[in-house]
């Protein structure tokens, strides 16, 4: 695969993202340079495209991925890889707030800390902290899975519908309807099998599982896949 | 959703042009208007004004009546006013006054012209430019990109909880306390509560900006013997509402955010050499090289950070 270099600066964001969308259709590797942490980089992004972000990036980096594979080498602005169905998002350093909100698939991996809201409203796929996760993360997410490696903040878990949140450390605080339990082996190894391909299973991690409590849930059916078709 | 900014430099220089760039930077937060508060190099005595007029038509009258007013007071003006008009009713203005007997005194009866001429500022050094327009429009009209000073703050305005005009747009100055000025990004929802106390201590509102309330209640428990840092960490649990708001004094710069995380605050601080936004890309515009970047994003923080990287507990 080709690879090819694409300058941001001051240029208009909507002309990258055309180049970066050209790049992609001829099959090319692409290295995304001086990015100055520019908003809206690498929106809607194809699968099979392989995409470097040489520094910080800026708000919804990635959003609405559906299949391609970012890096970024150094932070990330709030809302990164919103709303993405597929790929795989690789953050060097901290992601700032609502990483990976209303995602549904795919697999966003932060090496540093996350911020507020972290997966907030996710409907599937996994977000792996290496860090923390910042206050509220996990915030009414409906599916996939949270993993944070580091500890959690305030509120953690809040409103949790029906998704789960996962911390090797220490919580500051849970949010509302939140109910911390033992997970199974089977449960661990599911874990470290989404762990595994980032080199970061660890055996020894004493993991705390957070799932809903169930009491804010408005739905007359218990059973979670009956409404979570939307 | 508005944008804000803070800038202190590490010596004296051009603190107007960084802002301009930090604002321009998030000129897509508010349309509405745009404003900076510039800390100049302070004098030694004697304050400088800045304002607005509203009817260019009377402007001589009311200048009349307003040297009056500082007569009165045993002051006067050092030099002529220096007028910024164009096709607008309203109308800039700067001056330069010797010492009123009581600052607060003759702020309280300056105020009386308000519905004419309305102070935005006073102070040694702080002076605070707002107008209609984006960053770059208002810079140009009031030629911020020259001002050279110490530190500063900056907004680009949407206008949510009052009216689009002029006036009601950022800083504010926290009306009579000299020096002070602020800018938020928020909304407080326990606004007329707050107001009314603050009406009954005596002190005056002249818009109907949420934020104008926060520069006050700040200056005021500033008043009543906290520190800003104390101050500060009180509105979290005191002011009810979603806010990430910088307050500046002649010292430094301090923030406070509320209780959910909403609003966010980007810092880079080079050993004293600093700049804060809403947004990461904003403050990469006055440090273009990857650098580390501060990410005030959890909830209920204060910060301060001192001019010349001195501490700050003013």
């Amino acid at each position: 695969m080709s690879e090819v270099e694409i300058e941001v600066g001051d240029r208009h964001i909507r002309e990258i993202n055309e180049d970066i969308q050209e790049c992609c259709s001829l099959g090319k590797k692409i290295r995304i340079v001086n990015t100055l942490s520019r908003h809206n980089l690498g929106i809607g992004l194809p699968p099979g495209a392989e995409i470097e972000f040489e520094g910080s990036v800026g708000y919804f980096c990635g959003g609405l991925n559906t299949g391609a594979k970012l890096n970024i080498e150094r932070n990330a602005g709030w809302a990164l890889g919103e709303g993405m169905s597929e790929g795989h998002i690789t953050v060097g350093g901290y992601a700032g707030m609502s990483a990976g909100a209303a995602m549904i698939g795919g697999t966003i991996h932060i090496k540093g800390n996350s911020g507020p809201r972290c997966g907030v409203a996710m409907k599937g796929g996994n977000i792996v902290v290496e860090g923390t996760i910042g206050y509220q993360s996990g915030f009414m997410a409906h599916s996939g899975k949270i993993i944070a490696l580091g500890g959690a903040g305030e509120s953690c878990a809040d409103a949790l519908w029906a998704g789960e949140v996962w911390v090797a450390g220490p919580v500051k605080s849970l949010g509302v309807d939140v109910n911390v339990i033992e997970p199974t082996q089977e449960d661990v190894d599911e874990v470290d099998e989404i762990l595994e391909p980032l080199g970061l299973v660890d055996k020894s991690r004493e993991w705390r599982k957070m799932i809903s409590g169930q009491r804010l849930w408005y739905f007359e059916s218990r059973d979670a896949s009956a409404w979570l078709m939307i | 959703m508005c944008g804000i900014a803070g800038r202190i430099l590490s010596a004296p220089g051009n603190v107007g042009r960084d802002l301009v760039d930090l604002m321009d930077a998030q000129s897509h937060r508010g349309a509405d208007s745009t404003g900076f508060a510039i800390y100049t190099i302070p004098r030694d005595e004697g304050y400088v004004l800045r304002g607005m007029g509203f009817d260019k038509e009377k402007i001589d009258t009311d200048l009349d009546d307003f040297k009056n007013l500082l007569t009165d007071h045993s002051a006067s003006l050092k030099s002529e006013p220096s007028i910024v008009m164009d096709h607008n009713k309203h109308y800039c203005f700067k001056m330069e006054i010797t010492e009123p007997k009581d600052l607060r005194t003759w702020v309280v009866e300056a105020d009386s012209l308000a519905q004419r001429m309305e102070i935005q500022s006073c102070g040694r050094s702080l002076e605070i430019i707002k107008d209609t327009g984006s960053a770059a429009e208002v810079a140009e009209k009031h030629n911020v990109r020259e001002m050279v000073g110490t530190h500063g703050l900056g907004h680009a305005r949407l206008a949510t909880e009052s009216s689009v005009l002029p006036n009601a747009s950022h800083p504010f100055w926290a009306r009579p306390f000299s020096d002070m000025a602020i800018v938020h990004n928020g909304q407080i929802t326990d606004y007329y509560t707050w107001r009314d106390k603050l009406q009954r201590k005596g002190y005056r509102f002249l818009t109907e900006n949420d934020s104008e309330l926060i520069a006050i209640w700040v200056s005021d428990q500033m008043k009543a013997g906290m520190t800003m840092e104390q101050a500060l960490k009180k509105s979290i649990n005191s002011i009810d509402g979603i806010f990430t708001y910088m307050i500046a004094g002649p010292a430094g710069i301090g923030f406070a955010k509320d209780r959910f995380a909403l609003k966010p605050l980007v810092v880079i601080d080079d050993n004293g050499d600093l700049a804060a936004a809403t947004e990461e890309q904003a403050v990469r515009r006055v440090f273009k090289e990857e650098c580390d970047v501060i990410n005030h994003d959890g909830p209920s923080l204060t910060g301060l950070w001192g001019v010349g990287n001195r501490s700050f507990a003013a």
